[in-house]
Order: structure tokens, then C-alpha cells, then sequence
């Protein structure tokens, strides 16, 4: 197990490693730079060649990425082109509050999603499984931001039930009811969107379990039928699911920008859309890298939980890891 | 050094995404201009209990500052804020003219010297920094000479470029010699001094990456508010100084400057109450806004104009064959074009029309000088057909010697004003046979790849003056070429170049009236552009502000949406 761990950790550097000189190339070769983006057409070419070179931006490309590599292997992520902000004190802060509203969203989803998807699975096409099949159309079909409007139009102008936007109302800071109120309808829109996935997972792959030989045979043994399913079929149907929950889990960093617009969040996922407006290629690539890592750790994380759920599953044998 | 003179301030009207960010530009009217726009839903705002002293002022703003350093800003949300927590050495009235206010540095206004070179300007002798420091004439000498070094890098080095020296008289006393009668020089005296003692050791080269302007604790500042907190990416907070060394007092205690990431969520918050003012209502919204009673909308467009630029550089057309050559071919589609029903239908009547590149309503406007070319597409055709294009009856597009009447129209994407906009002149000019492509091109590529090279057909753009000055000779005379000058169409008119430089060679005002009066004849006949319309969005006012009248927002200046703020009170 340690050394499947260190293997994949090995493995993960070197994609990361190459996930860097990608996005750095990438990034660099778009058009526009921070300094083109300051600076109007024709006003002081001068003054905008000083501000390159101060910069370091007029260095072939290669350069710029060993020293910016150079600076993260150091565990500097560098500043901000605009005005010389350590990238982390912007970065961070982002990070934080994106998973407070992904994790909670998250949390939502997943308790009313497995339950509910695991109880439709044994009365399939009934009020409740058809409730949930129309739900998850919804979920899929409407736009989050639209969503979000909405909710505002109603929890925030007309009932005046709910702040409109924002993670604090300004003097309230650090306060969790504050919070919480704060947090009402942008869980509701991310859950919702999550939930219609969740929902339709859980029930299908209690489905496909249930219809197995060996869910019969119990049947056919005379095993209660709450034995049956919680028992016997859960544990196995449970593992397409932690497949999905670690390739879900970058998700939870990299936030999801227009549900952040909408209510104003402070999140990673707006951060990551005003960085690439504003070329800041040292917080994009900051960013680029969080989120690297934890779709590498998510992989991971989901290959272990494997082996918890599924004892069939040896870690770090060959053909034993595999997805 | 720099051949660009920022004196003009002509800034570039950048909307980056889903036409929200306006970068640069200010919300502007001319109240002389457009009286009938000013829509105020009901005076709620003026007061007769009069003014209250305290509580907290909302503002906000769809991007966050870049920087609080004067030398290095650029952009609409750092001037903003710059204004509530510095002052200027001289300030603007409501007419746009140079003045010394009680709160600005300067004790009176600027005495010129009867030959137009000598300027010599007289501090107040009781201004102090926010750390107690007297304001004196080394820091207003520190700033400019700052600025104009070459190495500090400070997009304003050109409005200084026209002095030879500057000689301090006294603590309060400077006097600036310019090289050259130049009567724009007066604004650039409208600008943010820093103070020596805290940046006078700071390598100049080290300035822009320097913690003033970014670090609160450190920015040591002149105005009545000081910054007390900066949120990255959520708000401001600027609290009045205590200490404050004005006549005149603010009277709110707090200001918030609200960072929205989304337009839509901004309105909504004004009208809910969270915000107290918004100066930029998206045109999409003005109606919804205007429904509602408790606000206050100002609806007039600001000082900025958009245009369609002809590019005069024959290499950027096909066999090298430039299809705006001809003066008549540019009337033809000037009046081909439905300037007004683009006002009507895309800026929902947030435009006025324009027809020279002077603002409406100030004393440089060329008035009825100016041609105004009407929609008329019969006599679009009537030109078009004089100046030798004919009809291909297989294509539907006209033709001459052989080349096709057909050009791309380039743009930036995400400006929704100006995708549609394109896709009207597209349709007006198709009626006459003209084929246009409208291209829209992400801005910060637009601006690399075409703008500063001047490589393009034809564009939608917009200038922003800043100032309230007249001259545009950096965007019109031929002395301005790119990528050095901001004449990217490549545009000659030697006629014109030489009465750009009669119109700042005095400083006698009707001299100058009639020099771009002679200019707006000119420039209308000859269309460089066709000029569309000044624009702007609407500025919305909460219940919560009040003002006199006197007091009042004044959208045609810079900032402008805070005039006199300083005598604003909330409650």
C-alpha cells in the first residue's frame, strides 16, 4: 500500500510537472500580456517597454518558466504583474471560501442523494423515483446562474428572507449565522445541480447490483429484503460512487465561477475568470496548480477508497489499481 | 521623450467581459448637452432638514482596484477610489474648468503669464498628509518630476512633457516654465500628488512594484477619507479623517466600496438597499431601474464617443486597393448609416448623436459647424454611384475597377454595445452594397495584434476624453503614426494637423472656439471617422444619499458620479 502511494505520488509529480510547462506555454502564448491589458493603444510604448522589462516579460519564454518553476520549488508563487501582490495572499483567502460553499454544497448533496437514490432503486418508477428522475431533469437543464437569479428575485427582493449576495454582510464578519443565511441559496443552486447526478448514480448502481445473481440467491435464501439492500447490495454499489466523488473532488477547489458571480462569492472559480481577463499568468498558473493537485489527489484518494469498499481490490499489485 | 501627449487623456473604453468592465472611461453627461435626458424619478435626494454628520455610504464597482499609487493608475476603479482618499492639486467645476476648491492643494487658481509659458501655482499652507506631514511644494515638485522620469514607467509621463522647468518659489510656491504655449497644460495640473517622504527614497525603477498604493498601512494620503481596509476582491473601506485638513468637513463617516463580480447582482443590490450608488447601470437594465421609484437614475452619456474608423493604409486591403480613399465614399457611409435608430434600439437612448470629436455642450463644441449626416440611404447610393462604384447584379455588392465594396469591421468580443452595433451598420451599409464582416477580437489581442500596429480595415471603437479639452491632435495629426501615436487609421490631413497645433498654441478661449469650430468644419467634411454618438451608462442613486443641488453628480468629468462628495451626508 505505502509503496503504491509513493509510486502514484511519483507519478503524479511528473504529470504535474508537465501540467506546468502546458499551462505556462499555453497561457504565455495567448495573445495580450498583463502590461497590454494596462495600457491603451499608442499611449507611451515607451513607458509600456520600461513596464515589460521591469516585469521580466521580455525574456523568451522558457526562461520565464524556470524562473517561475524555479520560485514555486522554493514555495514562492510569485506576485501579481499588476501591482506586485504575493500571489498567495490573494489565492488563498479564494481557495478557503470556495470549499466552505463547495464542501457544504457537497454534504447537501450527497445525504439527500444516496439515500434517496438507493430508496428509488427499490421501488423503481414510483412517486418518489419519478419526483427524483424530474429533478435531475431540471437540475440538468437549468442554468445555474439563471437559477440563482431567480432565488434572488424571490429569498432576497421580494420576501427579503435572505442576503442577496456576498459571503458576510460588512460588520458581521466571522459570524456563523451570518454565514449560514449567506450561504441558503447558493447551496441550493450548486446542490440542485449536483443532486440530479448523484441521484441518478446511486439508483443505478443499486440497480445493477440488485439485479445480480448473487442478490437473488440471498433473496432466494430467504434474507430479509432491508437486509438485502444494506447488506449485500449497498457496499458494492457503493464503489462506481467513490469513483465519481474522487473525480468530483478538484470540483470542491476549483469552485464553480458563474454560481460565484451570481452571489458574489469570493471563490477561486471568480478569481480564475478576473486573472484571465487581466493576464495575471502568476495567479493563473497558482491556480492552475491547486487545482492540478487535487484532481491528482482525488484519483488517488478514490483508488484507496477501493480497497476500503472493496476488499477484492489489492493495492499496488499489477491489474489491481485499475479503474 | 514620449511624441504621445497624454496630456489628452484619450483612453481607450475597454469593456472586456460581457461588456462589463469599463475600464477606463467615466459615466459622463454635459448638462448643457442633454438637459431633456436628465430623468430624476423624484427629488429624494435634495433635503431640507439639511445635511446629517456620520453613517455609511455604499458604493460600488464591478472590478477591484489595480493600484492606489497616483503615479501608476489607469483604470475606472482605481481613480474611483483614489477619489475619496486623495486630493488633487486643483480640481474641476461643473463646467469643466480648472479650479481651486477648498478641498483641493492649491490655495487659487494658477496665474499664466501674459506670453502663455509661465505657470505659477500657490498652495495652501495648512494641507497635511494623513500621518500629519505638511502637503508642500517639493511633494507637488517630487510627483511631477517623478512622472516624468522615463524609468518610473508611469502612464501619465506624457502630460508633463511640455515643461522645460520647474522652480520652487517658496514651500508654497512653484512655477512651471513650458517649452511651447500649450492651453491643455492647465489639466494636467488636475492630478494626485505623493508624498516625498515616503517614496523620495524609493529607487524610481522600484516604484511601480513598491507597497504604496497596495498595502493600506502604508499609503500615506491627502483627502478627507483615508483607507482603512482593503478585502482583495470584496470591498474597501475608507474612514474620514480625523484629522482632516480642510475647511470644508466630510460629513460621512464610512465609505464601502463594494467589489461585485457580476452586473446584474450589483443593480439588484441597489435596488434592494445594499448599495447606496452605482455609476454604471447596464443598459439592459435602465428600464427595470427606472420602474423603481426609490432610485434615482441619471441617464445622460459621458464624455466618451464611439466611432467607425477608416483605415487609410492601403496594404491592409486586398491588391492594396483601399475602398475608403475617397472623401465622397466616407459621406456615402456616413449617411448609409442609421446613427439615431442605433441610439433608439442598442443604447436604449443612453447616446446623444456627434459629428465632431469635441464634447456637445462645452465651449469648444463646432455646434451646427459640424455636418450632420442623416440617415438617407438614397443618397448614400446617389454618392457611392458618383464616386464610380457600380452595382455587381450577380453579388448584390458594388464594384470598382474591379474590387469588391467589402471590408471587416473589427471590434472587441464581449462588448455587447458594439456586437450589436456592428450588426447594424452590417444591415444599413448591405442596403447600399456595401458587404461588411464584422469580426469581434478578444480586447487584449485586439489591441496587440491591430490597434497598436494599426493593422486593420475598418473599427468600432470608442475614445474616452478625460480631460475637458479639446485637443485631439494625438489622434488625428499625421505627426502621430502608430505604434508611437494613437493615429491608427493613419489618417493625413495637413490642413488639419496644422490647426490641431493653432488650437493649443493660445490660451485666449474664443481664439481656440474658433480654431476647432474651423476644425469640426473640417473634420465632418472629411470623416477620418464617422463619428456615432457620445454614450454612457446610467447612474444610479439610492434613497439613502442626499445633496443639494449644487452638490449634484456631474457625469461629464472624470469621477464625476462623486462630485462634491465631500458634501454629500447619508440618512
Amino acid at each position: 500500500m505505502t509503496q503504491y502511494i509513493i509510486r502514484r505520488t511519483i507519478q503524479a509529480l511528473f504529470t504535474l510537472f508537465l501540467v506546468t510547462i502546458f499551462t505556462f506555454s499555453l497561457i504565455h502564448l495567448a495573445p495580450g500580456g498583463p502590461t497590454q491589458v494596462m495600457i491603451s493603444p499608442g499611449v507611451s510604448p515607451e513607458a509600456f517597454e520600461i513596464q515589460k522589462k521591469n516585469l521580466g516579460l521580455d525574456d523568451p519564454i522558457h526562461i520565464q518558466y524556470l524562473r517561475w518553476i524555479g520560485n514555486l520549488l522554493q514555495g514562492d508563487l510569485g506576485h501579481t504583474f499588476k501591482n506586485n501582490i504575493p500571489v498567495g495572499e490573494i489565492l488563498w483567502p479564494t481557495v478557503g471560501n470556495t470549499m466552505v460553499l463547495m464542501i457544504a454544497a457537497w454534504l447537501v448533496t450527497l445525504i439527500i442523494a444516496l439515500p434517496w437514490g438507493i430508496y428509488n432503486s427499490t421501488r423503481v418508477y414510483g412517486l418518489s423515483d419519478q419526483t427524483a428522475s424530474f429533478i435531475s431533469y431540471l437540475g440538468f437543464a437549468m442554468p445555474t446562474f439563471w437559477f440563482g437569479i431567480i432565488l434572488q428575485q424571490i429569498f432576497a427582493m421580494k420576501l427579503r428572507w435572505l442576503p442577496l449576495s456576498d459571503m458576510w454582510t460588512y460588520g458581521k464578519e466571522g459570524q456563523i449565522g451570518d454565514l449560514i443565511m449567506h450561504m441558503i441559496m447558493p447551496v441550493t443552486v450548486l446542490s440542485l445541480g449536483f443532486l440530479a447526478a448523484y441521484v441518478k448514480y446511486s439508483r443505478a448502481s443499486m440497480l445493477e447490483v440488485l439485479d445480480q445473481d448473487y442478490i437473488r440467491t440471498a433473496r432466494a435464501k430467504g434474507v430479509k429484503e432491508r437486509r438485502v439492500v444494506f447488506r449485500h447490495a449497498l457496499r458494492n454499489a457503493m464503489i462506481p460512487i467513490v469513483t465519481i466523488l474522487g473525480m468530483d473532488l478538484p470540483m470542491l477547489v476549483s469552485g464553480a465561477a458563474l454560481t460565484e458571480k451570481v452571489f458574489n462569492w469570493p471563490g477561486m472559480g471568480r478569481l480564475f475568470v478576473d486573472m484571465a481577463n487581466a493576464r495575471e499568468y502568476s495567479v493563473l498558473m497558482a491556480i492552475t496548480i491547486v487545482t492540478s493537485v487535487f484532481v491528482i489527489l482525488g484519483n488517488l484518494l478514490a483508488d484507496i477508497l477501493y480497497a476500503v469498499v472493496d476488499p477484492r481490490v489489492q493495492l499496488g499489485r499489477k491489474g489491481g489499481a485499475g479503474k | 521623450m514620449s511624441k504621445v501627449k497624454r496630456s489628452l487623456l484619450l483612453v481607450l473604453c475597454v469593456f472586456l467581459l460581457g461588456g462589463v468592465l469599463a475600464a477606463c472611461s467615466s459615466n459622463n453627461n454635459g448638462e448643457q448637452a442633454a438637459p431633456s435626458n436628465n430623468v430624476s424619478e423624484n427629488n429624494q435626494n435634495q433635503d431640507t432638514e439639511g445635511p446629517k454628520d456620520g453613517g455609511t455610504l455604499t458604493l460600488s464597482t464591478i472590478s477591484d482596484i489595480v493600484s492606489l499609487n497616483p503615479l501608476f493608475i489607469q483604470d475606472t476603479a482605481s481613480s474611483d477610489a483614489a477619489h475619496w482618499v486623495f486630493a488633487k492639486l486643483y480640481d474641476l467645476n461643473r463646467e469643466g474648468l480648472v479650479t481651486a476648491e477648498p478641498w483641493s492643494i492649491a490655495a487659487e487658481e494658477p496665474i499664466i503669464s501674459e506670453d502663455g509659458t509661465t505657470y505659477t501655482v500657490k498652495l495652501k499652507d495648512y494641507a497635511k498628509w494623513s500621518d500629519g506631514t505638511p502637503i508642500t511644494a517639493d511633494d507637488i515638485i517630487f510627483t511631477i518630476e517623478t512622472i516624468m522620469n522615463p524609468d518610473t514607467g508611469s502612464p501619465a509621463i506624457s502630460t508633463f512633457d511640455k515643461i522645460e522647468s520647474i522652480n520652487k518659489i517658496s514651500d508654497y510656491e512653484i512655477e512651471f516654465k513650458l517649452s511651447q504655449v500649450y492651453a491643455p497644460f492647465i489639466y494636467s495640473l488636475v492630478f494626485e500628488p505623493v508624498p516625498k517622504h515616503v517614496l523620495g527614497d524609493v529607487p524610481v525603477n522600484e516604484l511601480k512594484a513598491h507597497q504604496y498604493g497596495s498595502n493600506p498601512e502604508i499609503t500615506v494620503t491627502s483627502g478627507p477619507w483615508v483607507w482603512k481596509e482593503w478585502t482583495q476582491g470584496q470591498q474597501h473601506v475608507f474612514e474620514r479623517n480625523p484629522d482632516y485638513w480642510g475647511e470644508v468637513k466630510p460629513k460621512i463617516q464610512t465609505v464601502i466600496y463594494k467589489i461585485y463580480a457580476d452586473q446584474n447582482t450589483e443593480v439588484q443590490a441597489l435596488l434592494r438597499g445594499d448599495v447606496d450608488l452605482v455609476t454604471a447601470i447596464p443598459v439592459t437594465m435602465n428600464e427595470a431601474v427606472s420602474k423603481e421609484e426609490h432610485i434615482r437614475m441619471i441617464l445622460e452619456p459621458g464624455p466618451q464617443y464611439e466611432f467607425l474608423g477608416f483605415n487609410f493604409d492601403e496594404s491592409n486591403f486586398p491588391n492594396n486597393f483601399n475602398p475608403f480613399e475617397s472623401q465622397k465614399t466616407r459621406q456615402a457611409i456616413a449617411y448609409a448609416l442609421d446613427r439615431q435608430g442605433m441610439i433608439d434600439n442598442v443604447l436604449k437612448g443612453t447616446g446623444v448623436l456627434m459629428n465632431a470629436p469635441m464634447l456637445p455642450g462645452t465651449w469648444a463644441d463646432p455646434g451646427a459647424r459640424a455636418k450632420n449626416y442623416e440617415y438617407n440611404p438614397e443618397k448614400a447610393k446617389e454618392l457611392l454611384a458618383e464616386d464610380g462604384w457600380v452595382m455587381n447584379e450577380k453579388t448584390g455588392i458594388l464594384e470598382k475597377d474591379g474590387n469588391p465594396f467589402s471590408f471587416e469591421l473589427q471590434y472587441n468580443t464581449g462588448n455587447s454595445r458594439r456586437e450589436q452595433v456592428a450588426q447594424v451598420i452590417q444591415n444599413n451599409l448591405a442596403q447600399v452594397g456595401i458587404e461588411v464582416k464584422p469580426r469581434g477580437i478578444d480586447f487584449a489581442a485586439w489591441v496587440e495584434q491591430n490597434l497598436t500596429p494599426g493593422k486593420y480595415q475598418a473599427i468600432l471603437l470608442a475614445w474616452s476624453l478625460t480631460i475637458p479639452d479639446p485637443d485631439s491632435e494625438t489622434i488625428f495629426s499625421s505627426k502621430y503614426f502608430p505604434p508611437a501615436g494613437q493615429n491608427m487609421g493613419w489618417y493625413v490631413n495637413e490642413e488639419l494637423d496644422q490647426l490641431w497645433v493653432d488650437g493649443y498654441s493660445t490660451t485666449d478661449i474664443d481664439e481656440r472656439a474658433e480654431i476647432y469650430g474651423r476644425i469640426g468644419e473640417i473634420i465632418s467634411e472629411d470623416l477620418p471617422y464617422v463619428f456615432m454618438y457620445r454614450y454612457g451608462n446610467a447612474i444610479g442613486i439610492g434613497p439613502r444619499v442626499h445633496f443639494d443641488e449644487a452638490d449634484a453628480p456631474e457625469p461629464s468629468l472624470a469621477t464625476g458620479y462623486f462630485f462634491h462628495s465631500i458634501n454629500w451626508w447619508v440618512e
